[in-house]
């Protein structure tokens, strides 16, 4: 027997520069739970047909987790086409959605600064005329 | 009615205790058990095919609150399981209706099995986390420019945000990608994960990194990971574990 027998123990610490409270680790958080226990692992069919990523789980987040790059693409989750780190077509940050709201919240956001151009260029030529 | 019990699979290791490992409560308190066949063993409880058939396990998967109940448990299992040997955690919710079915399925994988736990054995995984520090939001109020031009300055700004960011973005993948080979270096093995919602991850930061690597017991991994950090500034770097071996203790990579 090797040194396998050292318990699996948690010690979570974040390196680089603190970002504020949020920067503070979980001891394990459920995404990362969830990335190994759903996704990972030994993979063998029990006698329960359970086909962890053909179910419909309520909540887009878990979805996000176990579902592939370009399936989610298939299903409209696209999250970083609107991060705007990691894609130009997205601008600002915010809770940009991943069904198609965060176009919608980016659509919204431009109206509203069109509206407020159109409102500042029609008080510069009332000025004018 | 018949049985309505069935076998739920934590893990597959080596020299399980059931003794020991005893100390440690199943899914829903249930004692943890240990099915032992050809020199392997299979960590074991009963559950409700209620809640855990294929009926139940459709409807309680949906749900978020029982979802992480289950999941925490079986990772807290598994990571008993490891302090006795090598140690293969089954994906959530593996469940057969008896022991037999169980050491049916030990026959069947068992020279995979054997080679996946000798593949992990005396090492153990750790998360490595980067994030892509945000850039200042700038631009947020319109300025109170007039006057001609103004609309052209405008774009312009606009312009030169959108090119910061993407400048941003590809130094930040650029330094995720020099860390994740750096790293490998140390590692018996790296993966690279699905990076997760900034949502779930509650990091103000875009994650450009989510890695797991397999590391000899021994290797002060943490360490190597805090000293190597500073050659990149722009990152913010997380580094977790030990955790069992999830994402190396896998058969299909034979």
């Amino acid at each position: 027997m090797s040194e396998s027998g050292r318990p699996v123990t948690q010690t979570p610490r974040t390196i680089g520069v603190p970002r504020g409270a949020s920067a503070a680790p979980q001891p394990a958080s459920l995404a990362d739970v969830l990335d190994r226990v759903l996704d990972k692992g030994i993979v063998i069919a029990g006698d329960i047909k359970v086909n962890l990523l053909d179910i419909e789980l309520l909540t887009i987040k878990i979805r996000l987790l176990v579902a592939s790059v370009d399936k989610a693409k298939e299903m409209g989750i696209d999250w970083w086409q609107h991060d705007p780190m990691l894609s130009s077509r997205a601008q600002g940050g915010g809770d940009s959605g991943q069904d198609g709201s965060g176009g919608e919240q980016d659509r919204r956001s431009l109206e509203q600064e069109n509206q407020e151009l159109r409102a500042r260029i029609e008080a510069l030529e009332a000025g004018r005329g | 009615m018949a049985d309505r019990t069935g076998r739920y699979l934590y893990a597959i290791g080596r020299g399980i205790d059931e003794e020991e490992i005893a100390g440690t409560p199943g899914l829903r308190a249930a004692p943890l058990r240990v099915v032992e066949h050809r020199g392997l063993a299979a960590v074991v409880s009963d559950v409700d095919l209620d809640e855990f058939g294929e009926g139940g396990l459709r409807r309680n998967l949906e749900d978020l609150q029982w979802l992480e109940d289950v999941a925490r448990t079986h990772d807290a299992v598994v990571r008993a399981a490891t302090a006795f040997g090598p140690t293969a955690p089954l994906r959530l919710a593996t469940v057969c209706f008896d022991d037999d079915q169980v050491r049916s399925r030990m026959d069947q994988w068992h020279a995979p099995l054997v080679r996946a736990l000798d593949r992990v054995d005396g090492r153990v995984e750790f998360s490595v986390k980067a994030y892509a520090a945000q850039p200042e939001p700038a631009g947020q109020a319109a300025p109170a420019a007039t006057g001609p031009g103004a609309g052209a300055a405008y774009l312009q700004r606009r312009k030169e945000e959108t090119l910061r960011r993407e400048m941003a973005g590809q130094d930040a993948a650029r330094d995720a990608e020099e860390l994740y080979t750096v790293l490998a270096e140390h590692a018996v093995a790296g993966r690279r994960l699905q990076p997760q919602d900034p949502r779930l991850t509650r990091h103000e930061g875009t994650m450009v990194l989510n890695a797991a690597y397999l590391v000899d017991a021994d290797e002060p991994f943490a360490d190597t990971v805090d000293g190597a950090v500073d050659r990149w500034p722009g990152l913010q770097v997380e580094v977790n574990g030990p955790w069992p071996p999830y994402s190396f203790a896998t058969l299909e990579e034979q």
